[in-house]
């Protein structure tokens, strides 16, 4: 009960430091002021100003110091802000007592009570933000926010699994509660062996057991609980980040080996190549966009493409490579070949519901990189087919309602990264389906053609009973 | 640094929205110099992004097409909201143990210190009234009410403890759409459009349909531009006869004479601009240029009546009509077309079982039939074309509804009706990478309130631009003084639902 009952009163600190601060300084001020014979009126307000600010700072010490046995601060901080707090606690009241005496020597008291008050201040700040709160901004000293935790790693399989990985991951989510500054729950994670002490609840880690280690069982609880890790108002763990870490331990929880060095299985590896390529996790899986970098299409190519009406626009923002679209493009075949300048950066083209003809696709052959093609509703035949062969990074392509038969298709059977082939409403029949089942097998072919059968509810409505 | 020039660069245009001439002499030395200094502090930069787009990117061309903040798997989004919520209890959350519970009074613990639009005193608990069947591979619960859909449950992801806060349409509705239920903040389509342009200069980048006999009781706000300039509020086309009026030049006018006639507006409007630098002037440019190329561009797209018979067959459409199935066909024909957000409201689903139309055995079963051959139909005709990944369906109301009989004033209504219910209901999403045949959130034993994977507005407006490349979180605009977002301080993306 008294436990709670000062528990409750430590929390009022934060918002009572608040006091000595302003009042002390506005005395301060005050006092410097009133040398001047345009201010003397205000040296009667000096003494009130002390006094209350004297009073508030005596409150602020008790209640700070019922703070600092609640909460698992750094004991070093606590103990220099404590300290500096009550020497500027009984040199506020000295300051009172003193002030009525009219010293000439009482100017050097103020100067040092408004020292005292800002490093008091700051020691305190540091212990609720962070040491280096104030500075973080100034520059990335250290990445203590942000969501892309990791950056990129030029070679993933040499980097060390704890050092580059996982440690990274820690630093940017967990040390700013169970770092040098904090260590709630009395765990210490931003070095080896603190780790491997753990904290209060057991076993932060077991090495190669995931389900025993305390950490992993904390990070992998619903956010709803309480025991979930990060606390659900702070920077949550990315799936990656959760993989990344998960994995280390599985692993034997090494704090030296490189990664290399470790079994990797289906699961990891496309989050360790996500690391190399430096993009954040959860575009990882909804991307297509290729990993190989590219260089920047020079703004004029691009502007005399916008010029000709082609909608060009980066598929993201932070990436070069480009998609265009021409379905406000007019007379396709005379601009198409501008597409020509962007070769190297186009991935998806969209020549969907235009009047594109084959011809105007022979062009298609020079744009390597193409994955996504949109033909849907052309005028385009097997003649066009023949440049889309050469589209060795092709996943989809789209021919619903246009006039491209079997013979066509079957050129694009070279075609190893295909995925998704749309035929709907093609010169393809369903009799013809079944032999491209056959030759293209790793590719998701739809003919289309659903039909939705005409039920009787469809068109009957139920009515209310009679009487009502 | 970056946010002060950010308060500045917003706080001088906000002073050129009220510039008079007089303002502008008595103030002419201020208002150059505060330009110095947004200069000197570096100009903005609103959308962090790169280099390559902004070179594309043309102020007085507020709809071209723009980057996502990174590769989304959505290029544009179909939203079908059922106006009026419909009954989950009745559709896809199968509630057996409340069928044990029918006419019996509703326990206190369920009514103790909650609200209701109009349950009053002791109502009685109402089983569910349809017949429930698991369907497709990933066994989810569909009822009889809606057949067709229950044939495609595998392509569909059922969010099932959707809550919301609002137990009154106008403000729920709000709240789904614009993220406030206050009036005044942009719609989510608004913000699409916003951030994405749209690749088709011809047609609106936003369009809104409406079926039912209604607009939606949030009114036209629920598609408004908010604080974001005009030129990215949703367009409502008509959903019955021509959806677009006057496409036709009148008499003795000619398509190049128009063209002049426009060009010379613009020319006055652009000069307007040049002083003023109201951003709203170039939503007006902006405005009439579309004018002019929808009257050529909209004929073609906007009417449903050339599409081939077993099209209409399969949406059962019956151009000329208003209805929901009309506009759903027309909806796939605009984002074929490549316009960005079509949202559809349907009116006329407020169960509350005072009339035969509002009971959930009668009206609301004619309801769902309305609607359920066209929003399936939609689904495979996306599939088929090979649109399905590109575009994002989204399918619900406003809130639920509750597994009690509604009373009114204590006294039972005439018909089997539902009253709000805010605690638990279900939305559905397919398409635009979100996973085929899953299922998110439980409700308890009779439906009342979520007791897992609860999701709320905010969840699904940050999953919808996810799909479609933003981070709600960093996707912004500044008003006011602080950056705005849609999903505001909250949201989180449904990962358990994406593929």
């Amino acid at each position: 009960m008294i436990g709670t009952i000062t528990e409750f009163i430590g929390h009022f600190h934060p918002v009572l430091v608040h006091l000595p601060i302003g009042i002390l300084l506005l005395a301060a001020l005050l006092f410097f002021l009133s040398a001047k014979e345009k201010y003397q009126s205000l040296r009667p307000a000096v003494g009130i100003s002390l006094l209350a600010g004297a009073c508030s700072a005596i409150l602020s010490c008790i209640s700070g110091y019922f703070l600092s046995t609640t909460d698992d601060y750094d004991q070093q901080l606590v103990f220099q802000h404590q300290w500096m707090g009550i020497a500027t606690a009984i040199l506020s009241v000295l300051a009172y007592l003193i002030f009525k005496q009219q010293k000439s020597w009482f100017k050097w008291i103020m100067i040092l009570l408004t020292l005292m008050i800002i490093v008091t201040g700051h020691l305190g700040g540091s212990l609720t933000h962070g040491s280096d709160y104030l500075t973080a901004s100034l520059g990335n000293i250290k990445n203590n926010t942000g969501n892309a935790t990791l950056k990129p790693i030029a070679d993933v399989q040499e980097a060390v699994l704890y050092a580059d990985v996982v440690q990274p991951i820690l630093q940017s989510k967990c040390y700013s509660c169970h770092g040098s500054n904090k260590q709630k729950g009395k765990l210490r994670l931003d070095q080896q062996e603190f780790i491997l002490k753990g904290g209060k609840s057991g076993e932060t880690l077991v090495a190669g057991k995931t389900d025993e280690s305390e950490m992993i069982k904390r990070i992998l609880l619903p956010k709803e609980d309480d025991d979930h890790m990060p606390p659900v108002e702070k920077p949550q763990l990315s799936k990656n980040d959760i993989a990344l870490i998960n994995w280390w331990v599985a692993s034997g929880a090494d704090f030296n080996k490189k990664i290399k060095e470790l079994p990797q299985n289906e699961k990891i590896k496309p989050v360790l190549l996500a690391l190399q390529s430096g993009r954040v996790t959860e575009e990882i899986k909804i991307s297509a966009i290729p990993l190989k970098p590219v260089e920047k299409a020079r703004d004029s190519i691009l502007l005399k493409l916008k010029a000709a009406g082609i909608m060009i626009v980066p598929v993201a923002q932070n990436s070069n490579y480009l998609s265009a679209n021409f379905i406000t493009t007019e007379n396709i075949d005379k601009h198409i070949g501008l597409l020509l300048s962007i070769a190297p950066q186009l991935i998806w083209l969209k020549l969907g519901n235009t009047k594109v003809s084959d011809s105007g696709l022979a062009i298609l052959a020079k744009l390597p990189n193409i994955t996504r093609l949109y033909l849907d509703n052309t005028k385009i035949s097997d003649v066009g087919l023949q440049s889309v062969k050469q589209l060795k990074q092709l996943q989809y392509i789209n021919l619903t309602g246009t006039s491209v038969t079997l013979n066509g298709i079957l050129q694009l059977k070279e075609l190893k990264n295909l995925q998704e082939l749309y035929l709907y409403k093609s010169g393809v029949t369903s009799a013809d389906y079944i032999s491209l089942k056959n030759i293209f097998q790793k590719t998701k072919i739809d003919t289309g053609g659903y039909k939705l059968e005409m039920i009787a509810s469809d068109t009957l409505l139920v009515k209310p009973p009679l009487g009502k | 640094m970056k946010d002060h020039s950010k308060i500045i660069n917003e706080s001088l245009e906000e002073k050129n929205r009220f510039f008079t001439r007089r303002h502008f002499l008595k103030e002419a030395s201020f208002g150059f110099g505060g330009l110095a200094l947004a200069n000197l502090l570096g100009g903005c930069n609103f959308n962090d992004s790169t280099a390559a787009s902004n070179i594309l990117f043309d102020p007085a061309n507020p709809l071209l097409p723009r980057s996502p903040m990174f590769a989304g798997k959505a290029k544009s989004v179909i939203y079908l909201h059922m106006a009026g919520a419909p009954s989950q209890l009745e559709l896809f959350d199968y509630k057996p143990e409340l069928m044990k519970m029918d006419g019996q009074d509703c326990p206190q613990s369920l009514l103790e210190g909650k609200k209701f639009a109009f349950i009053r005193g002791v109502p009685k608990m109402l089983g569910p009234q349809a017949k429930f069947k698991q369907h497709g591979e990933s066994g989810a619960w569909i009822s009889d009410y809606l057949p067709h859909l229950s044939t495609i449950a595998d392509e569909v992801s059922f969010l099932k403890a959707v809550t919301t806060d609002q137990f009154n349409h106008a403000p729920a509705q709000l709240l789904m759409h614009t993220g406030s239920p206050r009036l005044g903040r942009p719609s989510m389509g608004s913000w699409v459009t916003y951030g994405l342009g749209t690749e088709n200069q011809n047609l609106p980048g936003y369009v809104v349909l409406t079926s039912g006999g209604r607009n939606p009781d949030s009114g036209k706000s629920v598609w408004g531009s908010g604080f974001l300039p005009s030129v990215y509020q949703g367009v409502q086309c008509r959903s019955e006869g021509d959806p677009v009026l006057f496409l036709n030049d009148p008499d003795g006018i000619s398509r190049d004479l128009r063209k002049a006639s426009i060009n010379t507006i613009n020319e006055i409007n652009q000069q307007q601009y040049k002083e003023f630098k109201d951003p709203e002037i170039l939503s007006r440019i902006a405005q009439y240029e579309m004018a002019y190329k929808m009257q050529i561009s909209v004929p073609g797209v906007m009417n449903i009546a050339d599409e081939p018979q077993y099209i209409h067959d399969m949406y059962g459409t019956k151009p000329g009509k208003e209805s929901f199935a009309n506009n759903v066909l027309l909806a796939r024909k605009l984002v074929e077309k490549g316009v960005r957000f079509v949202q559809l409201f349907d009116w006329g689903w407020d169960a509350h079982g005072t009339d035969a139309n509002l009971a959930i055995d009668i009206g609301h079963i004619n309801k769902c039939r309305s609607v359920d051959k066209a929003m399936t139909a939609l689904i495979l005709d996306l599939k088929q074309r090979g649109l399905l990944d590109d575009v994002l369906v989204v399918w619900g109301g406003e809130f639920g509804r509750t597994p009690m009989q509604e009373n009114r004033a204590g006294k039972a209504v005439p018909f089997k009706g539902r009253d709000h219910h805010t605690e638990a209901f279900t939305i559905w999403m397919a398409g635009g990478g979100i996973k085929k045949g899953g299922s998110y959130g439980e409700t308890d034993e009779i439906g009342y309130s979520s007791i897992s994977g609860k999701t709320t507005a905010f969840d699904i407006q940050a999953t919808i631009l996810n799909q479609l490349g933003f981070n709600h979180e960093k996707f912004t605009y500044q008003f006011q003084g602080r950056p705005f977002r849609l999903t505001d301080v909250s949201g989180r993306v449904i990962t358990e639902i994406l593929a």
